[in-house]
């Protein structure tokens, strides 16, 4: 869903695109070959170096995969209409009989990654299947790859079972991404209500399995709650990176990355309120000119478009008649994008719902 | 699922086609091991798609056998090709008799308040993913469909075994001071009275209807914004500790939050049970209770129907309540059991 946010040079602003560490060069040292023993494979991002983030919901473990696809090129994946019925084919399944949960560009070779559930009970297998400038659809081998993973921090054992044998206590996992060297988490609990971001630093060293953190938000400044995070993207405000996170309840909130210490509390400032009977999906961030942007693409309010200049001027909605926060445009002829990537600052590429509930891969010309 | 194994062999010039679930064979090849690239000549493919399924190919005397990356899906037609020779096969469908059902919907409650946040729904089997939020319907008491009433998030919040599925009501909706509070409002009205409706169609973990549909009938009451308290909880010793709270509790929660210590500070095992509509946790220890002082052990994230947590409301005030801002895990009420505690 996300890829690693580029490095890309300020220019005038005070905004800037979150810069990759140096340190990125040798992260696939860090990887062990062996078999990646995925129990379910749902968000995706890309690290440095063609390295995948999988995101593990079923046990509640997040993977980091070499997909040894670092050729570079400036093609990205072909557009492919009903790429959910010819996954499925691949699969030797029915349409009906595959999930996509997810979808990633690798910002080196722009191929399309997509996280698949074969068949829909509790023992789906999870697959990893990416597309090709041509169109083919292949899958991504499991077997004897090099991969590390780590258990998320707070969540319940894979194993953990109530008194009477029944383990129910499970999370969603509904974004990922990687962050200044961390990869950073949302999660939603199947019983409790609650705000859980974890960063995890990466490489997974096995000790430090990161922070969990609550993530408060006000709504006009009156009433504060936590609330689970839908997606979120990174960028810097001032030079300090920020994490801009839309809320399952629709508030879109900032707060500095620098405030995910463990058992912080962490009030976010709400910059906007995306409507209601809406959920937010995904979010990119891409430069234009000197203006850098944020597409978000919404359940039923379509893709809206939020320009960064004032996010970091931006004080926050704090009075009961100030509804709108930061002002957004929203991108009409865009309809049933649920999933969006970024493939560099002109193009993107998203999983478009279409008549008849056909699923296509598409290109998008950043607006 | 029962083990099919059968066979359907075509005569098709020399050769015949095997089909089983977990591999296609070949058999009467010529001389198989002259074949520079099994993958090329023997393809297998979901009918009508030009796309050949990944799997792994061997060969043995003369039958060259595929076993395909995942086995091949009941009710679905395949082609088999050999070089020009096409061998098409449909698996066969097992028609199953219904059998899974709605075991309970949580809170069991036939009052539930303006702003309750969610709905466990227990099934008898393992369910299927992606169609709950076509298969679960909140009906007023005029007979119309409420309007995108849940949090229809694609992940869908089943337990392990998709056995459990819990229900968020729309947050937005209840959480006082967003715009979809102020504008389309709260779900539920006061004073009226619904339907929680999940369709018979929704198939199971086999792809198989359920047995009947399932409808949960309540009335709403006020929104309840106070959050619960330890100290109006009422607890009696016996063979099993029964503690009885003023309102109902999330089910979920209250079985995995509430627990025991004894004199010594360990966890003492036993059985939880809940009872009265989620007003009541029955603890029944695994060996008889020795007498002593003991503690209950509350975990301060368990949560009322509302969302209020203990000592913390769901959205708290904060103008008004910063006193409300709970840090501390668990909160704890001590009890004894007197050495002539006798069962009841």
């Amino acid at each position: 869903m996300k890829s690693i946010t580029q490095c890309v040079l300020a220019g005038l602003g005070s905004l800037a695109l979150i810069v990759a560490p140096a340190a990125a060069a040798n992260l696939n040292a860090s990887l062990k070959a062996g078999k990646a023993e995925l129990k379910s494979a749902g968000p995706l991002a890309f690290a440095p170096d063609g390295i995948l983030i999988v995101a593990d919901p079923a046990a509640a473990t997040v993977y980091a995969i070499d997909t040894n696809d670092n050729k570079a090129s400036n093609a990205p994946a072909a557009e492919v209409a009903g790429v959910n019925e010819k996954i499925a084919a691949f699969l030797g399944a029915s349409a009906d009989q595959i999930l996509i949960n997810d979808m990633a560009v690798n910002p080196i070779s722009k191929r399309a990654y997509l996280s698949v559930s074969r068949g829909k009970g509790p023992d789906a297998a999870a697959v990893i299947v990416r597309v090709d400038a041509k169109g083919k659809i292949e899958e991504l081998a499991l077997d004897g790859v090099k991969h590390a993973k780590v258990a998320l921090p707070n969540a319940p054992a894979a194993d953990a079972k109530d008194r009477r044998g029944a383990s129910l206590r499970t999370e969603a996992i509904t974004d990922v991404a990687f962050v200044e060297g961390k990869v950073v988490v949302a999660g939603l609990s199947n019983e409790e209500f609650a705000s859980n971001l974890r960063v995890i630093p990466f490489p997974f060293t096995g000790v430090d399995r990161g922070a969990s953190v609550e993530i408060f938000h006000g709504a006009h400044g009156k009433f504060e709650t936590n609330s689970p995070v839908r997606t979120f993207v990174a960028y810097h405000i001032n030079g300090k990176p920020h994490i801009l996170a839309a809320y399952t309840c629709t508030p879109l909130v900032k707060f500095p990355i620098s405030d995910l210490s463990p058992g912080k509390k962490v009030m976010g400032t709400t910059i906007a309120e995306l409507g209601n009977r809406n959920r937010p999906l995904d979010m990119i961030v891409y430069k234009k000119g000197k203006t850098d942007f944020i597409l978000l693409n919404n359940s039923s309010r379509g893709v809206m478009k939020l320009s960064t200049e004032k996010i970091d001027s931006y004080e926050g909605i704090t009075k009961q008649t100030d509804v709108t926060g930061v002002p957004y445009e929203t991108i009409a002829a865009l309809k049933g994008v649920e999933h969006l990537d970024k493939v560099d600052d002109a193009r993107a590429m998203m999983l478009i719902r279409g008549e008849g509930g056909s699923l296509d891969l598409k290109h998008l010309a950043l607006p | 699922m029962p083990l099919l194994h059968w066979t359907l062999a075509f005569a098709l010039a020399a050769i015949t086609f095997e089909w089983r679930r977990d591999a296609v064979e070949i058999h009467g090849v010529p001389d198989p091991s002259s074949v520079r690239d099994l993958a090329s000549q023997f393809r297998v493919s979901v009918a009508g798609k030009d796309i050949a399924i990944p799997g792994a190919y061997d060969v043995s005397g003369n039958t060259v056998r595929f076993r395909p990356r995942f086995p091949l899906q009941d009710g679905l037609t395949y082609e088999a090709h050999w070089g020009a020779t096409t061998n098409t096969h449909t698996i066969p469908k097992i028609v199953r008799t219904p059998s899974t059902s709605v075991a309970q919907i949580y809170p069991t409650s036939s009052t539930l308040p303006a702003n309750q946040l969610k709905l466990y729904l227990h099934f008898s089997a393992s369910m299927s993913r992606g169609e709950a939020w076509r298969r679960i319907h909140l009906i007023d008491d005029a007979g119309k469909e409420v309007s995108l009433p849940f949090l229809e998030i694609e992940e869908e919040l089943w337990d392990r075994e998709a056995r459990r599925l819990t229900v968020l009501f729309d947050p937005g909706r209840i959480k006082r001071g967003l715009v979809p509070h102020n504008e389309v409002g709260p779900a539920l009205v006061e004073g009226r009275q619904y339907k929680i409706v999940i369709d018979r169609e929704w198939p199971d973990a086999t792809g198989t209807p359920l047995t009947a549909a399932f409808t949960k009938t309540f009335t709403v009451t006020p929104a309840d914004r106070t959050p619960p308290t330890l100290t109006n909880w009422r607890i009696q010793t016996g063979t099993s500790l029964t503690v009885d709270i003023p309102e109902p509790m999330d089910s979920a929660l209250l079985q995995r939050l509430i627990w025991i210590v004894d004199p010594k500070g360990e966890r003492v095992d036993g059985d939880i049970r809940l009872a009265n509509e989620e007003t009541r946790w029955i603890f029944t220890p695994s060996t008889s209770w020795a007498p002593g002082k003991y503690q209950l052990i509350v975990g301060t994230i368990l949560e009322d129907l509302a969302g209020n947590r203990i000592d913390r409301p769901f959205d708290v005030d904060s103008f008004e309540r910063v006193e409300m801002r709970l840090t501390t895990k668990t909160k704890s009420i001590p009890f004894t059991v007197p050495s002539a505690a006798t069962p009841k």
